[in-house]
């Protein structure tokens, strides 16, 4: 009923918003210096070849031209071949003229696809770990503003939000890896390398969870609903696993929605720091190669998981707070 | 019969300060009684209610005295004890804040029925719980419980939550109730409504009720026995026959003497059938409300419905009606502030409706509008000189000086002083406020002022010293108000014509002395039987007074918006057609009604 048309309206506006960021990306990318047919062909190729490739492959049309090519595949679930990353998994070297024109390229959806769980299963750690050490401080620290726990909870979100994360990464393979050699870092062969990379995002992302669950905590607190349980004859506990937990988790969950685009900022960094084999790597040499349609596919994936998840998080608030569908 | 509870010498300490909040405060309480507690605001009804429920705010402390209930000391119970037997067990509180008492994620029913497990721990099926619930609610009156049980307090009117509330505590089947101020925040019908259910509930439940509010008339319909209050502690406690027939301490005489008096005092009014100053013809307003339940449809409020009144110079037109039944609506449209949808408008005898500038720019000088809310209508950052010389800095082009004369010779006009001209509003009282609205529209020199509740949120004194200032300026500029209240009271003290409003229409419109003695519409009847006074009332609410609430506007068709809880309708007949007023004698006008209802 009305709310699978808020759904429908929802998807919609969701949909134009990856348009929108994909279109950016898709423009910048052919505006800012930079030709990639020099880097496939390499660099001894001379400029006519270079021009005659880049004709082409249609990389000299009007860019909306190009853009609507570029969709008309996407709509039939193809989001094109990579310039550079050849189907065997094998790099060709940039100077060597004309390499790898004759190699199968690999799919950008395959590339996505292959990547993405890992950077699932790190983001999904990272935030395992920052909700563990968020939960039990944040609501302590809400529960009572002036205790002990409160100004715990604020020390450590101070030292958490001062901490660069490239320097904990570096740090953290240093010691934890090389001097302690408890647990593995640089490169991924089992989920143990996952560990480290995880801590350092959830230390980026812990000042902001526990703010905003101490915060809420506080506020809900307050209410008159909160107060007068004790005089209806409720317990303690009760009410603060059924209502005041209840009321609070609408703010987190909506900064959970907000948080994933820092999250993702961090993973970038992270898995580039750590050789973690995800997205956020992929991004970097697919940036660095100036592999156009590899790094689209990666815009329009995040920003449809990024809407997508923001959807989520609506949905289910409403289901907690009708009053805030409208 | 035995006391159920007995308070000795009872006094609060502020751990912070160490004043005495609450003193010497003794009484018993048999079993069964209804006791009032009456005082004027701050007098500490809330801190003995809540003392009684071991629910004090954490600064307060129990600093001499004893509560005693059954015969046990409170003070020698434990946290422990007191949680799992006496607060919201045996001693239940309804407090005045029903309508955030509980949480907007959970339905009421869900709600109701989480306290009664945990109530009853475990022993019974949720199932025989939830009947039992659904059984309550029912018995507090309200339509339709088992749909209501699904409903979010949100979708809750203020009676219905009060209601629940009252389920709520009555699920513990406490042996006692203690209920502070719970009608201060509803309508006089609603109010009038929770009272006669308070009184059916203690027969039904053998419950002992203590029962607070600053209206002694309220208080005083319900109690056995009654405790005035003043400064924290009692000034005269005996039977509510003794007290309002023979008080004998000053401050309760006093107070009986400030009780409006309705009926018993004569009321003397000139007649004014000048020419019409302001004459509103079949004004109509409807707002489109989303349909929450469907997919990108709306809905229709019609807030007021072929509303026509004439208005003549010089008198005091009273308009009366429920909360919602359009009475904001109608103050703006009547300003301009909105178009209404239907209708023409004419001030001194210029039509309105052609909206020239020239002349609606005339007529909002002309016609002021102050609001209710003292507190947020204001600017407060402002100096008082520059807020009540913001009419006259876009109007006219007087110079700074004028202007400032101006300014304080109005100031002394309403009762400022005139040294006040460069200070803020910051602590300033909500009567102080209301001068200063007044003064702002006072300085245009308006022909109309319309107050829109404007003394609502005052106290009795305060209302009494801005009423005989309106009338003071009314003498020397021949202003003509228009009072928009619920408070019928007030109206009776201030009007000489008054317009009773249901469901956006005028049901009656007649001068004041017509109205309350000889009025002519079934919904006016139940209005004037529910005013809380300490004569003696003409109309029996036994008779007048009906249960239920005023129908949702989007439900009005076209039958009498008021059958529903008129006694006259019969169930088997179809309603009659609202029709429009009729002139039943000279001046008094009367809904025509009663044709295919059963009357
Ligand atoms: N927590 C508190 N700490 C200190 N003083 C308080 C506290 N609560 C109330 N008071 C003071 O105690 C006095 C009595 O307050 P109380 O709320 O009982 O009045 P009341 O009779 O219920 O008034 P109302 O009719 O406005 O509800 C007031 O002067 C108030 O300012
Ligand atoms: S028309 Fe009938 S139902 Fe309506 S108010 Fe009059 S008597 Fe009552
Ligand atoms: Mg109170």
């Amino acid at each position: 009923m009305h709310l699978a048309g808020q759904f429908v309206r929802r998807i919609l506006q969701g949909v134009v918003v990856v348009l929108i960021t994909t279109f950016l990306i898709f423009s910048i990318l052919r505006i800012v210096p930079g030709d990639p047919v020099r880097l496939i062909v390499g660099g001894m190729a001379p400029d006519n070849l270079v021009e005659e490739i880049a004709q082409k492959m249609g990389l000299r049309d009007p860019i909306p031209v190009q853009f609507g090519r570029y969709l008309s595949q996407v709509v039939q679930g193809d989001l094109g071949n990579s310039y550079q990353r050849p189907k065997n998994g094998m790099m060709g070297q940039g100077g060597d003229f004309n390499a790898n024109m004759d190699v199968e390229m690999a799919e950008v959806s395959d590339l996505i696809l292959e990547r993405l769980p890992y950077t699932l299963q790190l983001a999904g750690l990272a935030l395992l770990i920052s909700l563990i050490i968020s939960f039990p401080l944040g609501i302590s620290a809400g529960l009572k503003p002036k205790g002990f726990i409160s100004k715990i909870a604020f020390f450590i979100s101070s030292v958490f939000v001062s901490i660069p994360n490239f320097w904990l990464g570096i740090v953290l393979a240093l010691f934890i890896t090389i001097k302690l050699g408890l647990l593995p870092s640089i490169g991924y062969q089992n989920f143990a390398y996952t560990i480290l990379p995880a801590i350092v995002l959830a230390v980026e992302t812990c000042p902001f969870i526990i703010r905003t669950i101490s915060v809420s905590f506080a506020e809900i607190s307050q209410e008159y609903f909160i107060k007068s349980g004790k005089v209806r004859g409720l317990t303690r506990n009760g009410v603060i696993y059924r209502h005041t937990l209840r009321n609070a988790s609408i703010p987190l969950l909506n900064l959970l929605g907000i948080q994933l685009s820092t999250l993702l900022g961090g993973v970038i960094v992270v898995e580039y720091i750590f050789d973690y084999p995800g997205l956020g790597q992929l991004t970097i040499y697919a940036v660095l190669q100036r592999d156009f349609p590899l790094i689209q596919g990666i815009a329009m994936v995040t920003s449809a998981l990024y809407v997508g998840l923001n959807i989520a998080v609506d949905l289910i608030t409403y289901s907690i707070d009708p009053r805030l569908e409208s | 019969m035995s006391n159920l509870l007995s308070v000795e010498d009872l006094s609060l300490k502020d751990r912070s300060t160490s004043n005495n909040v609450l003193r010497n405060v003794s009484f018993n309480l048999r079993e069964k009684e209804i006791l009032g507690v009456v005082g004027e605001s701050g007098s500490g009804k809330t801190l003995l209610s809540q003392a009684i429920v071991n629910w004090l705010p954490e600064n307060l402390v129990i600093s001499s005295g004893e509560i005693n209930f059954l015969g046990k000391k409170m003070s020698a119970m434990s946290e422990n004890e007191l949680e799992k037997e006496i607060r919201g067990k045996e001693i239940a509180y309804i407090g005045p804040n029903a309508i955030n008492s509980l949480d907007p994620t959970y339905s009421v029913g869900a709600q109701l029925l989480e306290k009664a497990v945990s109530i009853d721990k475990g022993n019974t099926s949720k199932e025989i719980l939830k009947q039992k619930v659904i059984s309550l609610l029912d018995d507090v009156l309200i339509p339709s419980p088992e749909k209501r049980f699904y409903e979010y307090p949100s979708q809750y009117s203020g009676g219905m939550m009060q209601r629940a509330m009252i389920v709520d505590a009555l699920l513990s089947s406490p042996k006692l109730l203690v209920a502070d101020n719970i009608t201060m925040p509803l309508d006089v019908t609603v109010a009038a409504q929770i009272i006669k259910l308070m009184r059916v509930l203690r027969d039904k439940f053998n419950t002992t009720i203590i029962f607070s509010s600053s209206s002694l008339p309220i208080v005083r319909e319900i109690s056995d026995n009654l405790i005035i209050m003043k400064n924290g502690s009692i000034e005269e406690q005996n039977s509510t026959n003794e007290i309002t027939s023979n008080p004998k301490s000053e401050h309760t005489k006093e107070l009986i003497k400030n009780t409006p008096k309705i009926w018993s005092e004569n009321i003397n009014f000139q007649n004014i059938e000048t020419k019409p100053i302001l004459s509103i013809k079949n004004f109509s307003k409807s707002y489109k409300v989303r349909d929450k339940n469907k997919f990108n449809s709306f809905y229709e409020v019609k807030a007021v419905r072929d509303f026509s009144i004439d208005v003549y110079e010089g008198e005091n037109l009273g308009i009366i009606g429920e909360s919602g039944c359009g009475k904001s609506t109608l103050s703006r449209l009547i300003s301009l502030l909105e178009r209404s949808d239907t209708g023409t408008i004419t001030f001194n005898g210029e039509d309105l409706s052609d909206l020239n500038k020239d002349k609606i720019k005339n007529f909002r000088q002309s016609l002021q509008l102050i609001l209710q809310d003292p507190y947020n209508s204001l600017p407060s950052r402002q100096t008082i000189g520059r807020i009540i010389s913001e009419g006259l800095l876009i109007h006219s082009q007087l110079s700074k000086m004028e202007i400032k004369e101006k300014v304080l010779s109005i100031m002394s006009e309403v009762g400022i002083d005139q040294n006040e001209y460069n200070k803020l509003l910051v602590g300033k009282s909500g009567s102080f406020r209301q001068r200063v609205s007044i003064a702002r529209a006072l300085i245009l020199e308006p022909k109309v002022i319309i107050l829109d509740e404007t003394l609502s949120s005052l106290d009795q004194k305060e209302q009494e010293m801005l009423l005989s200032l309106f009338s003071d300026i009314q003498a020397k500029r021949n202003l003509t108000y228009i009072f928009i209240s619920h408070d019928l009271a007030m109206v009776r003290k201030s009007c000489n014509r008054i317009a009773v409003m249901y469901m956006g229409r005028i049901v009656e419109l007649a001068k004041n002395e017509i109205l309350f003695d000889k009025c002519g519409h079934p919904y006016t009847r139940t209005l004037l039987c529910t005013i809380p006074t300490l004569d003696k009332n003409p109309y029996d609410k036994n008779l007048y007074l009906m249960d239920g609430e005023p129908p949702d506007p989007t439900e009005i068709g076209t039958e009498c918006s008021f059958k529903s809880r008129c006694p006259h309708f019969k169930n088997n007949k179809k309603g009659s057609t609202d029709m429009g007023l009729i002139e039943i004698q000279s001046g008094h006008w009367v809904d025509k009604c009663g044709v295919d209802c059963g009357r």
